[in-house]
C-alpha cells in the first residue's frame, strides 16, 4: 500500500511538472520532450490502476508515434525559436483566472463522487475475474464493440487520406522506382561492350 | 496512504486545466496549442481508466482505446494542416493567423 | 443479437462506406482526370443510400448491442443530411472545375463525412457519439483547408481544427464525467441511472454541461461560434455551402437525441442553458450581420441566428418543440442551399465575387436568379407565406405553449432586426445601379438546385403535409 502511494505521488508530481513545462518552455523541442515524459509517467499510473495493456499502448502509440510526429514537424517547420514566447506575461492573468476557476469547479465536482448503487446496477461489462487485462479488453473489443473498432479503423483511413491530400505535392523530375521495368530490363540494354584498343584511350 | 479515486480525478482535473490554460496563454506557437490539446486528452484518458478501475467496469478502458486512436488521427490531420499553412505563410505564430477579422 | 438483421438496418451506411472505399481505389489507379467520374458516382451512391434510408422501415431498433439505434427520428434526419450533402456536392462541381480543385479526394471525403453524420445521428452510446462526431469532423477539417494554394483556405482549416479539437476535448471530458458518475456509457444505461433519484449528482450535471458545450461548438451556437464567420469566409465556397447544410443538421439531430434520450429526466437542468444559448445566438445573429460586406460572412451570422431560432423549439422541451426544430431545420437546409447556389454563381469574367455590393442591379441583369435569391432572403426573414415563416411559426408556438413568452418575444424582435439586412440585399439587387454583369450561363447543376430549393421555399405552404407529418412522427419517436 505504501509503495502504491509513493508511486502515485512520484508519477503524478512528474506529470504535473512536465505538463507545466510543456506549455511554458521556450523551445518547442523541449515541449515535445516534456510531453513524452508526461505520457511515460501516465503509463505508470495506468499500470497502478491495473490497465496494463493501455499502459503499453500509451507508450507505443503516444511516445512512439504521436510524439515523434510532433518532433518531426517542429524540426521541419524550422521556426525561429528566439522570437517565440515574448508575450506570455500579457495573457497570464486572464488565462490564470480562467484556469483557476475551471480547476476549482472540477475539484468541487469530483468531491461529490460516490459509487452510487444506481450506477453500479447498470454496469455494462464488469471486469472479469482471473482474466488478464489484455484478454479481457480483447474479449470486449472484438465482440461487443466491434462496430466501434471498425469505425476507429475508418477514422484512421480518413486521417491518412487527409494528410496526403493536404501535403503531398507532385514534383517534376523525381526519379521513381519502377520495379517491373528495373527487373525486366535485358542485358543488351544496360551493358555495352566496347572494343578498346590498347594505348589509344576511349 | 491509501490512494482513492479522488486522487486520480484531482490529478486529471489539474492536467486538463493546464491543457486549457496552455491554449489560452499561448499566443506564439500553434504546435504548443496542439500539445495542450494532447494534454487535455491525456487527462480524459486518466479519468476514464480511473473510473474503469474503481467501478470494476471494462467499458472505460475500451473507451480509452478509441480515444487514443482518434487522438492519433487528429494529430496527424492537424499537423498536416499546419504544414500546409506554414508552406504558404512561413509562420505559425498565433498572432499572424489574422487574414480574416472576426 | 442477430447480426444479419443488424447489418441490414445499417445498409445505407454500409453502401456509403463501400462506395467511398471503391471510389478511393478507382481514383488512385485512374491517375488523370478522375474527379468528374468520381463526383458523379459519389452523387449516385449517396442517392442510393438515401433511397435505402427511406425504404428501411423506421421502427425503433437497437443495433450492435445497443451501440446504435434506428428510429423514425434518425430516418428523417439522415434523409435531410444526405439531401444536403448531395445537393451541395452537385452544385459545387462547376466552381471546383474553374478554380482547379479537381482532386478526386474531395467527393470521397464528403462521402466519409456523410457516413460520420449518419452514424452520429443514430448514436445510442457515448462511444458511438464520439466516434461518429470525429468521423464527421476529420474530413471537414481537411476540406476546409482543401485549397492548398489559398492562404485564406489554409487559415480557415487551421482555425477550424484548433477550435474543433478543443471542443472535442471538452465533449470528451463531459463524456468521462457522465460515465464515471452514472457507471454507463450507453444512453439507456445513463437514463436508467438518472431515473433512480430526482436530483442528479453535480458530476452528471457538469458532465452534461461539458458535453453540451462540445456539441454547441459543432452547431455554432453562441458562446462557441467564434470559428464560424472566419471558416465560412475562408473555405472554398462549395465547402462553405456543405458546412452550412449537412453537418449542421446532423449536429442538431445529435443535440436533440442527447438531451432527450439520456438526459431526458434532467430537463430542468438543461432548459436554462438552452434558453441562454438560444437568446444569445439570436441576438448575435441579428446584430453582427448588419455590418457585414462579405456575403459568406453574412451567411455565417445568419446561420448562427437560425440555430438560435431552432433552439427556441428545443428550449420548450416538448414533443411539439422537437417537431418545430425538425421542421425548422428542414426549411433552413433548403434556404441555405438555395442561397449558396446563388452565391456560387456570382462570377464576373471567371472571377468569383463575394461582396454584397456586387449584387447591385441583379434584378435587371439576371431577373430569374434575382427572383430566386429574393425568395430565399424573404424566406430567411420569415415573411409569410414563404417556408421560413412556417419554420419560425412552429418553434415560437411551441415556446408559447409552455409559457416561454420572453423567449418568443425576443425571437420576434430579432427576426425584425434580421429582416433589415435580408431586405438590404433585396434593395441592392433591385434598386442599385448595376456595376458588372455576372457571367452566363451559371451552369446547369446550379440552375437545377436553385430552382428546386426556390420551388420548395415558394410553394411550401401549398402542400406542407409530408414535412409536417414526417417531423411529427420523428418527434414522437424521440420524445419519451
Amino acid at each position: 500500500m505504501i509503495i502504491t502511494g509513493l508511486c502515485f505521488y512520484m508519477f503524478s508530481t512528474v506529470i504535473i511538472a512536465s505538463a507545466v513545462m510543456v506549455i511554458l518552455s521556450r523551445n518547442p523541442v523541449h515541449s515535445v520532450l516534456f510531453l513524452i515524459l508526461a505520457f511515460l509517467n501516465s503509463a505508470g499510473l495506468f499500470v497502478l490502476l491495473g490497465a496494463e495493456f493501455l499502459a503499453m499502448i500509451l507508450v507505443i502509440v503516444y511516445v512512439g508515434a504521436v510524439a515523434v510526429l510532433f518532433m518531426f514537424v517542429v524540426m521541419m517547420l524550422n521556426v525561429n525559436f528566439s522570437a517565440m514566447r515574448a508575450g506570455v506575461l500579457q495573457y497570464l492573468p486572464t488565462g490564470g483566472m480562467i484556469g483557476l476557476v475551471l480547476l476549482a469547479e472540477l475539484i468541487f465536482v469530483i468531491s461529490a463522487w460516490q459509487a452510487t448503487p444506481a450506477g453500479l446496477e447498470v454496469l455494462a461489462s464488469p471486469t472479469p475475474i482471473n482474466v488478464t487485462n489484455t484478454k479481457a479488453l480483447g474479449d470486449l473489443l472484438y465482440t461487443k464493440y466491434f462496430y466501434l473498432f471498425q469505425a476507429a479503423g475508418i477514422i484512421l483511413l480518413i486521417a491518412m487520406i487527409g494528410a496526403m491530400v493536404l501535403t503531398l505535392r507532385k514534383r517534376e523530375g523525381v526519379r521513381r522506382q519502377r520495379v517491373a521495368q528495373q527487373v525486366g530490363r535485358k542485358r543488351q540494354e544496360s551493358v555495352e561492350i566496347k572494343k578498346v584498343t590498347p594505348r589509344s584511350g576511349l | 496512504m491509501t490512494i482513492t479515486l479522488g486522487h486520480y480525478l484531482v490529478l486529471a482535473a489539474v492536467i486538463f486545466t493546464l491543457g486549457v490554460f496552455g491554449i489560452f496563454i499561448n499566443r506564439k506557437n500553434v504546435i504548443v496549442i496542439l500539445m495542450s490539446i494532447e494534454l487535455m486528452l491525456l487527462a480524459v484518458n486518466l479519468n476514464l481508466v480511473a473510473f474503469s478501475s474503481f467501478l470494476n467496469d471494462m467499458v472505460g478502458q475500451v473507451f480509452v482505446m478509441f480515444v487514443l486512436t482518434v487522438a492519433a488521427a487528429e494529430v496527424s490531420i492537424g499537423l498536416a494542416i499546419l504544414v500546409s499553412y506554414h508552406r504558404l505563410r512561413q509562420t505559425i505564430e498565433v498572432e499572424d493567423i489574422n487574414l480574416m477579422k472576426g | 443479437m442477430n447480426p444479419v438483421s443488424d447489418f441490414f438496418l445499417i445498409l445505407p451506411e454500409l453502401i456509403l462506406l463501400g462506395a467511398a472505399s471503391c471510389l478511393l481505389i478507382f481514383g488512385v489507379f485512374r491517375t488523370t482526370n478522375a474527379d468528374p467520374g468520381v463526383t458523379r458516382l459519389a452523387v449516385v451512391f449517396m442517392g442510393v443510400s438515401l433511397v435505402f434510408v427511406l425504404a428501411i422501415a423506421g421502427d425503433e431498433k437497437m443495433i450492435f448491442e445497443g451501440l446504435l439505434i434506428t428510429d423514425r427520428f434518425g430516418q428523417f434526419m439522415k434523409a435531410l443530411v444526405l439531401v444536403g450533402a448531395i445537393l451541395t456536392l452537385v452544385m459545387g462541381h462547376g466552381y471546383r472545375e474553374r478554380e482547379g480543385l479537381m482532386q478526386f479526394e474531395y467527393p470521397v471525403l464528403i462521402m466519409f463525412a456523410s457516413l460520420g453524420m449518419l452514424l452520429m445521428v443514430s448514436a445510442n452510446d457515448l462511444m458511438s457519439l464520439y466516434l461518429g462526431l470525429e468521423l464527421q469532423s476529420l474530413p471537414l477539417y481537411v476540406i476546409a483547408a482543401f485549397n492548398r494554394d489559398s492562404e485564406r483556405s489554409s487559415e480557415a482549416g487551421l482555425k477550424y481544427f484548433v477550435l474543433g479539437a478543443l471542443s472535442s476535448g471538452l465533449l470528451l471530458y463531459g463524456c468521462c464525467l457522465v460515465y464515471g458518475f452514472t457507471g454507463s456509457t450507453s444512453f439507456d444505461g445513463i437514463s436508467a441511472a438518472l431515473s433512480h433519484d430526482n436530483t442528479p449528482s453535480t458530476g452528471v450535471v457538469v458532465g452534461m454541461v461539458f458535453l453540451s458545450a462540445g456539441l454547441a461548438f459543432k452547431v455554432s451556437a453562441v458562446p462557441f461560434h467564434m470559428w464560424t464567420p472566419d471558416v465560412y469566409e475562408g473555405a472554398p465556397t462549395p465547402v462553405t455551402a456543405f458546412f452550412a447544410a449537412a453537418p449542421k443538421v446532423a449536429a442538431v439531430a445529435l443535440f436533440l437525441r442527447v438531451l432527450f434520450d439520456p438526459f431526458g429526466t434532467m430537463i430542468s437542468h438543461w432548459q436554462q442553458l438552452i434558453i441562454a444559448i438560444s437568446i444569445a445566438s439570436m441576438l448575435l445573429g441579428a446584430f453582427a450581420a448588419i455590418y457585414q460586406t462579405n456575403i459568406k460572412r453574412l451567411m455565417a451570422y445568419s446561420s448562427i441566428g437560425n440555430i438560435g431560432y431552432a433552439f427556441v423549439g428545443l428550449a420548450a422541451g416538448t414533443e411539439e418543440g422537437i417537431q418545430g426544430v425538425i421542421i425548422y431545420m428542414t426549411i433552413y437546409l433548403m434556404m441555405t442551399i438555395g442561397s449558396f447556389g446563388c452565391i456560387l454563381s456570382m462570377r464576373v469574367r471567371g472571377q468569383m465575387l463575394e461582396g454584397i455590393g456586387d449584387l447591385a442591379g441583379l434584378g435587371r441583369t439576371n431577373p430569374l436568379m434575382a427572383i430566386a435569391l429574393a425568395a430565399m432572403m424573404f424566406s430567411l426573414a420569415g415573411i409569410p407565406p414563404l417556408a421560413g415563416f412556417f419554420g419560425k411559426l412552429y418553434v415560437f408556438l411551441a415556446a408559447i405553449h409552455v409559457g416561454l413568452y420572453p423567449l418568443a418575444v425576443i425571437g420576434l424582435l430579432t427576426s425584425v432586426v434580421g429582416a433589415f439586412y435580408y431586405f438590404r440585399i433585396i434593395k441592392i439587387m433591385y434598386f442599385d445601379e448595376a456595376k458588372e454583369v455576372f457571367d452566363k450561363p451559371i451552369g446547369r447543376e446550379i440552375t437545377v438546385v436553385v430552382s428546386l430549393s426556390a420551388v420548395f421555399v415558394l410553394l411550401f405552404f401549398v402542400y406542407p403535409t409530408p414535412v409536417i407529418t414526417g417531423a411529427a412522427n420523428a418527434a414522437a419517436a424521440l420524445f419519451p
